[in-house]
């Protein structure tokens, strides 16, 4: 008999673990950033009554399928795009890591696209993490948009959104999410391809029987449903002076403009077999990709998001909301490819899930004009006490993953 | 002259033997005594089996392959891998091993290479130095496979560990390993110059080229490589292609459907074409046909 | 008549701590001998052969074996037809004495004294110490006619431990230290490193030592184990 607490963010009061990754059922699933309020209602990952959730089913429904079949229903798609009068015919939006380097450079050399490869830039670069960027592109070859947004609004943006929502990987999300459709139309490409289908990751299934995302996720209505940073834009824009046109990268595209345009957002995981590991060692053989050289913080790995100095709060704070730390991310999905046991993930997830960051967050805190002390007493403010309890000076999970 | 010694590395996970770059990836080449018998008869000087995760899970489960290599196969063996202690080492000393490599338990506590020299006999205890290039040019001793920075400068560390009593230095250059792009020759040229111990160089050997190269210029004793022999290794033996089981066996799905052959970044070679090219190239290595008599 | 465990020529490791007894105890068993790791004088008695194995400090090898007890027993082993094999330290602990760390003394079963090889090759650094690795070994004297340069061969060594082994083979050597037997005429190879010649094999009577490693020199070694095995099964009697 549990007792009962206080949740925050609307997450499910009963704490369950999938019985065959890591992850638990706090884990949020996608969600429209531009309706995220502090006060939301959180969809989270759905696990079954076999105690199964829905990310390991869908990868047990990927051992069935038909990867050959996919494969030619790509080529047919990528005919009908096309282009061979000096146009590109497709996007891809990335900054170099181990997945966008895979896709532009399987696109552009296996199957004979002609991508332009668009880039919503980290916040702050790591230094190796722009060289891969650099190599990305000077090595794999490609042509390269990249669109810097205003340091200004961004910096305010990125504050507001740790301030409101403690989520500080918001602006970035927004701009690549919301961008990347407007370039698209600007550029008349049609044809966008991101990676691994989000369902890998626990989002509804029956998206991925289509491979197109849903559209309400980078539609707008109107701007007082809007919310940026957990603030709607109208009084964003009056309460720091900003004019509308400041806010222009983050917006969504128009839906009219969308309806009109013909855009489909493909993932390429659903036509092509994704191993994460794997795409590691083609971005090293293609691209000149180079691992972090060293572990980062809060997991195991080297190699997975390593060009936003950013990163580490991001994944520190989802461990303060969801009590799900990198390394259950990472464990999560290699338990999901049959890299790790669970026994692994669950070890690894012990050991490093939840270190608190030390390496860049001072700089990262200077850049937006935040306190390192108020940063952690606003982590400290969104421990959902269902999932926290005090321990003498120090916090503990109520539930940890066994 | 000395004769030099040609070290297959053979990294372990599980059941596996597995294949980063940068030590990071675990992509799985197939099982491990395929691999060690293969370059045992293909001429392989000793053989090095490091267990990769042994330390990020704080496990040691490297004995039952021990005690089956060392069964069959009648060549120096050296183990590495999360050794924490004594009786870490005379458990792996006991399953067969003449040698136990040590690094991160090394560097957290020094004492205990010297403890082990004691113990053990110097020429049992090897230190495994993994070095990445800092951007002013110096290089630091990293643990934990790569993962985790000691603050250690790697040449103090090197003469530090000769001090308490290790018999050999293996110094491997993060920054090339897995990438076939040659050893860091001035890494280990200093390492070696600066040791009385001999010196076992480690990391980027994409052509027997680089090989000869470490040697000659980076005054090697003994080299050591991975993917340059372990992909020569997969397409002499079709019995590793189509393997399944734990692990990321991608590659090797690939390798039995036809779809991939072999690893750009490396020309694959085996050690006894190595070795004929070493000896034309006036390197002084083992090569006798009884080596290669089957018994 | 299929022969069992108990008409298995068994051969007795001496276990006092040191040395890598395991891959001694698996090369005996490849050639179908039984070989128990002990530290029990009756049992080193009660064996067809004894292996004196060894890689560590020369005073602490013999500190253990006084402790053990095992002085007195491997003395006698030594002058009783049992084959005796001493391999890398277990060579050195046969001899008088040795100066490694200080003067230590030995078995004084071979005349004949223990010294460093740095002191023997100089300085040069860019020789490396210890001496790890393959090296050839060239063999020193006919082993098939010992008798005549007045060297005793017990008939239990059969034909010569060496004798499967080519000249010029590859053998795997690790040591700081080096034997030099006061009678030349008992070495039976020898090797050359760091432009210094030293003994790599020594037979005298019932004893076979080596510097190398057998069970680690590959099928060249090996064949010191069969000749043991070859001449142990020859003599065990079958009923």
């Amino acid at each position: 008999m549990t007792d009962s607490h206080d949740t925050f963010l609307g997450l499910p009061q009963d704490v369950v673990f999938c019985q065959r990754c890591v992850m638990s059922n706090q884990r949020p699933s996608s969600y429209p950033e531009f309706k995220h309020t502090r006060n939301r209602i959180t969809p989270t990952l759905h696990i079954d009554a076999d105690d199964v959730c829905d990310a390991c089913r869908y990868a047990d429904r990927k051992k069935q399928i038909d990867w050959n079949a996919r494969e030619e229903e790509l080529c047919r798609l990528l005919d009908k795009h096309r282009r061979n009068d000096g146009r590109y015919d497709c996007l891809v939006p990335g900054s170099g890591g181990k997945d966008s380097a895979y896709a532009a450079h399987v696109l552009k050399y296996k199957y004979g696209m002609h991508p332009l490869t668009v880039t919503w830039p980290p916040i702050l670069y790591t230094d190796y993490g722009y060289a891969n960027f650099r190599d990305w592109i000077n090595i794999g070859g490609f042509d390269n948009v990249t669109i810097n947004p205003n340091g200004r609004v961004h910096r305010l943006l990125t504050k507001l959104a740790i301030e409101n929502l403690l989520h500080p990987f918001q602006t970035f999300i927004l701009g690549q999410k919301n961008l990347i459709p407007k370039i698209a139309i600007k550029h008349d490409l049609p044809l966008v391809f991101y990676g691994e289908p989000e369902a890998e990751y626990g989002s509804p299934i029956a998206e991925t029987a289509t491979s197109l995302r849903d559209a309400s996720y980078y539609a707008m209505e109107d701007l007082e449903h809007v919310h940026l940073a957990g603030v709607a834009v109208p009084k964003l824009l009056e309460k720091y002076d900003l004019e509308l046109n400041d806010l222009a990268v983050y917006l969504p595209a128009d839906h009219r403009e969308l309806e009109q345009s013909r855009i489909e957002v493909q993932y390429l995981g659903y036509y092509l077999k994704w191993v994460p590991q794997e795409a590691y060692y083609y971005a090293v053989e293609h691209t000149g990709f180079r691992a972090r050289p060293f572990r980062s913080e809060g997991t195991y790995s080297k190699y997975n998001s390593i060009d936003d100095k950013i990163d580490d709060l991001h994944f520190y704070t989802t461990y303060i909301k969801f009590g799900i730390g990198r390394a259950s991310y990472e464990a999560s999905q290699e338990i999901r490819n049959n890299h790790l046991t669970r026994e692994e993930g669950i070890a690894l997830v012990r050991r490093f899930d939840g270190e608190v960051p030390e390496r860049y967050v001072k700089e990262v805190l200077d850049h937006i004009g935040m306190e390192a002390d108020h940063f952690f007493h606003l982590c400290d403010s969104c421990r959902s006490p269902h999932l926290w309890r005090k321990k003498g000076d120090s916090w503990e999970l109520r539930h940890r993953v066994s | 002259m000395a004769f030099v010694r040609i070290i297959p590395r053979i990294d372990i996970k599980g059941p596996n033997l597995v294949k980063g770059i940068h030590l990071e990836g675990l992509r799985v080449l197939g099982r491990p005594d395929v691999f060690a018998r293969y370059f045992c008869e293909s001429g392989a000087d000793e053989l090095i089996y490091m267990d990769v995760v042994a330390s990020l899970y704080g496990r040691n489960s490297l004995k039952d392959f021990i005690a089956q290599t060392s069964r069959e196969i009648f060549v120096p063996l050296t183990v590495g891998g999360g050794l924490r202690s004594l009786d870490d080492i005379r458990d792996v000393l006991r399953a067969g091993a003449d040698k136990v490599s040590l690094n991160t338990a090394a560097i957290n506590n020094p004492d205990l290479v010297a403890q082990a020299a004691r113990h053990f006999g110097s020429s049992t205890v090897l230190v495994s130095i993994e070095a990445a290039r800092q951007p002013d040019g110096s290089y630091e001793a990293y643990t934990d496979n790569g993962r985790m920075e000691s603050g250690r400068d790697v040449f103090q560390w090197a003469r530090e560990v000769e001090r308490l009593g290790a018999g050999e230095i293996m110094i491997t250059s993060i920054d090339r390993e897995g990438t076939g792009s040659g050893y860091d020759v001035e890494l280990t040229r200093r390492i070696s110059e600066s040791a009385a111990i001999p010196v076992i160089a480690c990391g980027g050997a994409g052509q027997p080229a680089d090989i000869a190269q470490v040697i000659k210029s980076g005054k090697a004793d003994a080299v050591s490589a991975a993917s340059v022999f372990h992909y020569d290794c997969i397409r002499q033996n079709g019995s590793l292609k189509g393997f399944t089981g734990e692990g990321n066996v991608e590659y090797l799905q690939q390798v039995a459907a036809g779809d991939r052959a072999g690893f750009s970044m490396v020309e694959a070679t085996s050690i006894r074409a190595l070795k004929r090219e070493l000896l034309a190239n006036g390197i002084n290595c083992r090569m006798d046909t009884e080596a290669y008599a089957k018994h | 008549m299929q022969s069992t465990d108990t008409d298995r020529p068994r051969i007795a490791i001496v276990d006092f701590g040191m040395g890598n007894l395991y891959s001694v105890k698996r090369a005996c068993e490849h050639f179908g001998l039984t070989a128990d790791i002990t530290s029990k004088s009756r049992q080193l008695q009660a064996a067809d052969a004894v292996v004196l194995p060894g890689v560590g400090a020369f005073g602490d090898a013999m500190d253990t074996l006084r402790q053990l007890d095992l002085i007195g027993p491997l003395k006698d082993i030594a002058a009783s037809p049992t084959p005796l094999l001493g391999i890398c330290l277990g060579f050195q602990l046969l001899m008088d004495g040795s100066t490694e760390f200080g003067e230590h003394r030995g078995l004084g079963i071979i005349p004949g004294v223990v010294v460093g090889l740095r002191e023997t090759i100089g300085a040069d650094s860019a020789v490396k110490i210890p001496h790890v690795g393959w090296n050839r070994i060239k063999k020193t004297r006919d082993q098939r006619q010992p008798e005549s340069e007045g060297i005793r061969v017990a008939g239990d060594w059969g034909n010569a431990p060496l004798s499967g082994v080519p000249d010029d083979a590859f053998l795997y050597f690790v040591h700081s230290y080096h034997v030099v037997p006061e009678d030349a005429r008992m070495t039976l190879a020898v090797t050359t490193y760091g432009g210094a010649e030293f003994c790599a094999a020594l037979q005298h009577a019932n004893i076979f030592a080596c510097q190398f490693h057998p069970e680690r020199s590959g099928p060249a070694g090996l064949r010191i184990y069969e000749s043991l095995a070859t001449s142990l099964t020859a003599i065990v009697p079958q009923d």
